[in-house]
């Protein structure tokens, strides 16, 4: 999935802003804060909203005019509206159906394990929990064998247990050569996912690949560690004498710190610690998850 | 032709609601004591001809025809189920064409029901006012269908839309003028029943190949461009 120089205005308003990346296998995350122009976006790549300018390529043509792209979609939007008279199977049957499926019912059943949806499937999808639609939601994105997946806040309404159920699977799906994008605002969700990110803000681009990796190249925003030690008080003062460390807290045996040159850092802490015959416990990063990750991007 | 009967019986699954049978019963009842009011009067025919016209194919058939015509996919549009069909690998004209004619098969009985009940109420069913109740309420049911499906994926809130539509046009500006009644409706269904029952009508001045002709085109021109606004539209 290639999207070029992609933007789009709604009167003076610009939403997305010459965003441009190629997806590939694999789970991605669409991150942003809420206006940030995620929705805006996915909806253009799966041809639902036409680029105000730019291209969109999904296999190879644009989804909005090409029947051959959209075969190869598979979304479950945000919203919750379903055909509320439809039964979950009659639901998911459609979409084979308009698929192009050719054995409808097996990959109707197929489609149904694969959410772990059993029951009472003939009942109208109005009467049943929001989980339950939701699962109906990821069936029907999946009847079809899709190559590209688009799941917008796809865990809306699961339990805990279906939520590692569903993480799973969309793991299963990118192993096997999928591309699945993945819009959540839910960071520790998200970080489930896999580690590969596209982060928007404010409608630009403003990161994308591997979340760690994003980290690691902003060398304008300082690393804070947490070391476990004995000795804290020692080793703190060495420290920041030594200009390892620019900030310092010390919390019971703990020291949190905060480090602009953190492979110095890294090499020498060790050393610091042996001078004053201190036992290190452990050392860890502080602001390395996704969530500190997504919040100097979006600053 | 699997995809058109999947949406097909789509959308005639969501069409019958309680609602709306609720009103082509109140519309039958109505009507029944309408042509039961007729059957007194001194010209019984000429009278039942006259409420059909106006009140059944002026009013009551655009109506339910609006309500059910821009229900069947203006449903989808306003409560974004819209995206299940419309990214599907499925041609438009498919899509426009099967959700028009599930929106027909529904409006058809919902329409001759009220019709024919004023007519068999009246006593007046032969002389062609029958055949021409028929014909003409089918004629026009087609038509007004069609169109409303096209209104409800042209706008987000189409029974206001329709209700002016009805009332300014085909109920009040089309029938000053001569070149008016050409774009209305309603002047083809009015002729169809007054060529068939030999009574006249104010509204009836259209040929008797037009009345066939011009509500199957309108019909056929809906879906068309239903078809053209499927493929242009943003989809929620």
């Amino acid at each position: 999935m290639v999207a070029q120089g992609v933007s789009k205005a709604f009167g003076s308003l610009v939403a997305v802003s010459e965003v441009s990346f190629a997806l590939g296998p694999g789970v991605t995350a669409l991150l942003g804060p809420n206006g940030a122009g995620k929705s805006t976006l996915l909806r253009m790549l799966c041809g639902l909203s036409v680029p105000t300018t730019g291209s969109i390529a999904v296999a190879g043509a644009d989804p909005r005019t090409s029947s051959a792209a959209r075969a190869q979609i598979g979304l479950v939007p945000q919203q919750d509206g379903v055909f509320e008279r439809d039964s979950v199977r009659s639901f998911v049957e459609l979409a084979a159906t308009l698929g192009g499926v050719t054995d409808i019912k097996s990959a109707t059943d197929q489609a149904l394990e694969r959410v772990e949806l059993d029951g009472p499937l003939d009942r109208p999808l109005g009467s049943f929990s929001k989980g339950m639609r939701q699962r109906a939601k990821i069936a029907s994105a999946l009847v079809h064998d899709p190559s590209v997946l688009f799941l917008d806040e796809p865990l809306n309404g699961l339990d805990p247990r279906q939520r590692r159920s569903m993480i799973a699977l969309f793991h299963d799906l990118g192993e096997q050569g999928k591309t699945v994008v993945v819009s959540s605002h839910v960071l520790d969700e998200v970080e489930r996912f896999g580690s590969n990110v596209l982060v928007i803000a404010r409608g630009r681009l403003a990161a994308q690949g591997d979340f760690r990796a994003i980290r690691s190249l902003m060398n304008d925003q300082p690393l804070r560690f947490r070391l476990t030690c004995t000795e804290t008080l020692k080793v703190a003062a060495a420290l920041v004498g030594g200009g390892l460390a620019t900030g310092i807290e010390i919390i019971g045996d703990s020291i949190e710190l905060t480090t602009v040159d953190a492979p110095l850092f890294r090499a020498r802490v060790a050393m610091v610690c042996k001078h004053y015959d201190a036992r290190l416990y452990e050392l860890s990063p502080l602001d390395e998850d996704l969530e500190s990750v997504f919040r100097y991007l979006v600053s | 032709m699997n995809q058109f009967l999947a949406i097909y019986k789509l959308v005639l699954k969501h069409q019958v609601t309680r609602g709306r049978v609720i009103l082509v019963v109140l519309a039958t009842v109505l009507f029944a004591v309408l042509g039961r009011i007729a059957r007194g009067e001194s010209d019984p025919t000429e009278t039942v001809v006259g409420v059909l016209a106006l009140l059944g194919q002026g009013l009551i058939i655009p109506v339910i025809c609006l309500l059910l015509g821009s229900g069947s996919m203006g449903d989808w549009h306003n409560d974004e189920t819209l995206v299940y069909v419309w990214l599907r690998p499925v041609r438009r004209i498919i899509v426009a064409a099967a959700a028009t004619a599930a929106a027909i098969t529904v409006a058809i009985p919902a329409t001759v029901l009220p019709m024919v009940a004023a007519v068999a109420m009246s006593g007046e069913v032969g002389n062609g006012v029958l055949r021409g109740t028929i014909t003409s309420t089918l004629a026009i049911t087609v038509a007004y269908t069609a169109v409303f499906t096209l209104l409800g994926l042209l706008v987000r809130k189409p029974l206001p839309f329709g209700l002016i539509y009805v009332f300014v046009w085909e109920l009040f500006i089309s029938r000053t003028a001569e070149g008016a009644q050409r774009l209305s409706i309603n002047s083809y269904g009015a002729s169809m029943l007054s060529r068939a029952t030999d009574i006249s009508l104010d509204f009836a001045g259209r040929g008797q190949t037009a009345t066939i002709i011009v509500p199957v085109a309108v019909a056929l021109a809906a879906i068309a461009l239903s078809s053209a606004r499927l493929n242009r539209m943003e989809v929620a």
